[in-house]
């Protein structure tokens, strides 16, 4: 299991081909116009309007339609018309799907009931985070799938913490790190005590015993662990509108000492931890 | 036996899926490449029947080393592993360009080997 999307789940479980998903999509892609192409089809703004957005959006993270009425090109009531026409003429995939002939009408229901079921255990919960940090939901999906994958993958029981803001991040057996880019930008980093780490190897590696395998195979599941969550929550980003990158994980051994955030990050910490004494923590340092 | 080259910068991943692919008893680990250059080359010397590749690896990432691939081997197929399932623009992408399916991970053994299964040969 894993954050997916329903054409990925269809394809995966053999239920629609590759070459069917991708000829709905190519029939989503002439359907679902953007807004700009929204805005020009009603004739509210002219190719030359919309090169001005476009441009305008190279220096600030607004939306199309943002942008259009904060430049005085539309006003807020025809902004909402675009967005209302875009919304009841949106051509969702499972209906795409049926019109390429890749679906019966009468399965679309079971199969998104099937789909629903597979993702429901990374619905995320509301995780608290201190005022004053921007994109509090999302830091607060990224730690609360960290708390169900450690869960899920590592079969962990662990009890989260309070979140603390903090400026670095201690020390400990192995830090992982992970560097977040795009519509949202911060560190994510993984701080696990010995036995943390080893509970998490022999879940990963779905081995009883790790004698004789190398320091370097365990650190390694734990640099994947944050992959794996640093991924799903990339995916999870991507359903709530918020398109980002991740970068390949990163080792840090303990004598490197405190990992501090630079200067203009907040840095958030969420402590889990384990019944025999042993502790993770994870860290965001969010740009600001 | 189908021969499986695996590419993931991973060694955690790499252990995983050889586990999962040999239990399946129809295919046969060959091989482990750990960036995307590395699996070009590995494909040319052991002539694999499937890849298995990772879409976020350090140096060549999944999706450049796909291009070259169907550019210079249009039979071998191609799966691409990722932790980037709900992102649906790289898995469309990834489909485009070749692969034949794409697995999330964390993976999920009898979905890794029904997607195994299900490729049909060139």
């Amino acid at each position: 299991m894993a954050v997916k999307f329903f054409g990925q789940f269809l394809v995966e479980k053999g239920i629609v081909s590759r070459e069917a998903l991708l000829k709905a999509i190519e029939l989503q892609e002439t359907v679902n116009l953007k807004f700009g192409e929204t805005a020009l089809a009603m004739e509210l703004i002219s190719e030359a309007d919309v090169e001005r957005v476009h441009k305008a959006q190279w220096s600030a993270d607004l939306q199309f339609g943002d942008m259009a009425v904060q430049l005085g090109i539309i006003n807020e009531t025809q902004m909402h018309q675009v967005l209302t026409r875009q919304k009841n003429s949106h051509l969702y995939l499972g209906e795409a799907l049926i019109q390429v002939g890749a679906l019966e009408r009468e399965s679309l229901d079971g199969y998104l009931q099937e789909f629903k079921v597979d993702q429901s255990p990374y619905v995320t919960d509301k995780t608290d985070i201190p005022p004053g940090v921007i994109n509090q939901e999302m830091w607060g999906m990224l730690a609360d799938l960290t708390y169900k994958m450690l869960g899920r993958i590592a079969n962990l029981t662990v009890r989260p913490g309070q979140c603390q803001l903090v400026n670095h991040l201690a020390p400990n057996c192995l830090i992982a790190a992970i560097e977040i880019t795009g519509q949202l930008n911060a560190r994510y980093l993984l701080s696990v005590s010995a036995g943390a780490r080893e509970a998490i190897a022999r879940a990963m590696l779905s081995q009883e015993s790790l004698e004789g395998e190398p320091q370097e195979l365990l650190d390694d599941t734990i640099a994947e662990f944050i992959n794996v969550v640093c991924g799903n929550f990339s995916a999870k980003a991507a359903q709530l509108g918020k398109t980002v990158e991740i970068e390949p994980p990163q080792l840090i051994q303990p004598d490197a000492g405190n990992v501090n955030s630079a200067t203009g990050q907040k840095g958030l910490l969420f402590p889990f931890h384990l019944a025999d004494g042993e502790l993770i923590e994870a860290a965001i340092f969010i740009n600001a | 036996m189908k021969k499986v080259l695996i590419v993931d910068d991973s060694l955690a991943v790499a252990r995983q899926l050889m586990k999962i692919i040999s239990a399946g008893g129809e295919f046969e680990p060959v091989g482990h490449a750990k960036n995307g250059s590395e699996a070009i080359k590995m494909n040319l010397e052991l002539h694999p029947d499937i890849i298995c590749m990772d879409m976020n690896m350090p140096g060549m990432d999944g999706l450049t080393a796909l291009r070259s691939l169907m550019a210079l081997d249009h039979k071998v197929k191609v799966v691409m592993i990722t932790s980037l399932g709900g992102v649906g623009d790289k898995f469309t992408e990834a489909l485009k360009l070749g692969a034949q399916n794409v697995i999330s991970k964390p993976f999920e053994p009898e979905n890794v080997l029904r997607v195994l299964r299900a490729l049909q040969p060139a």
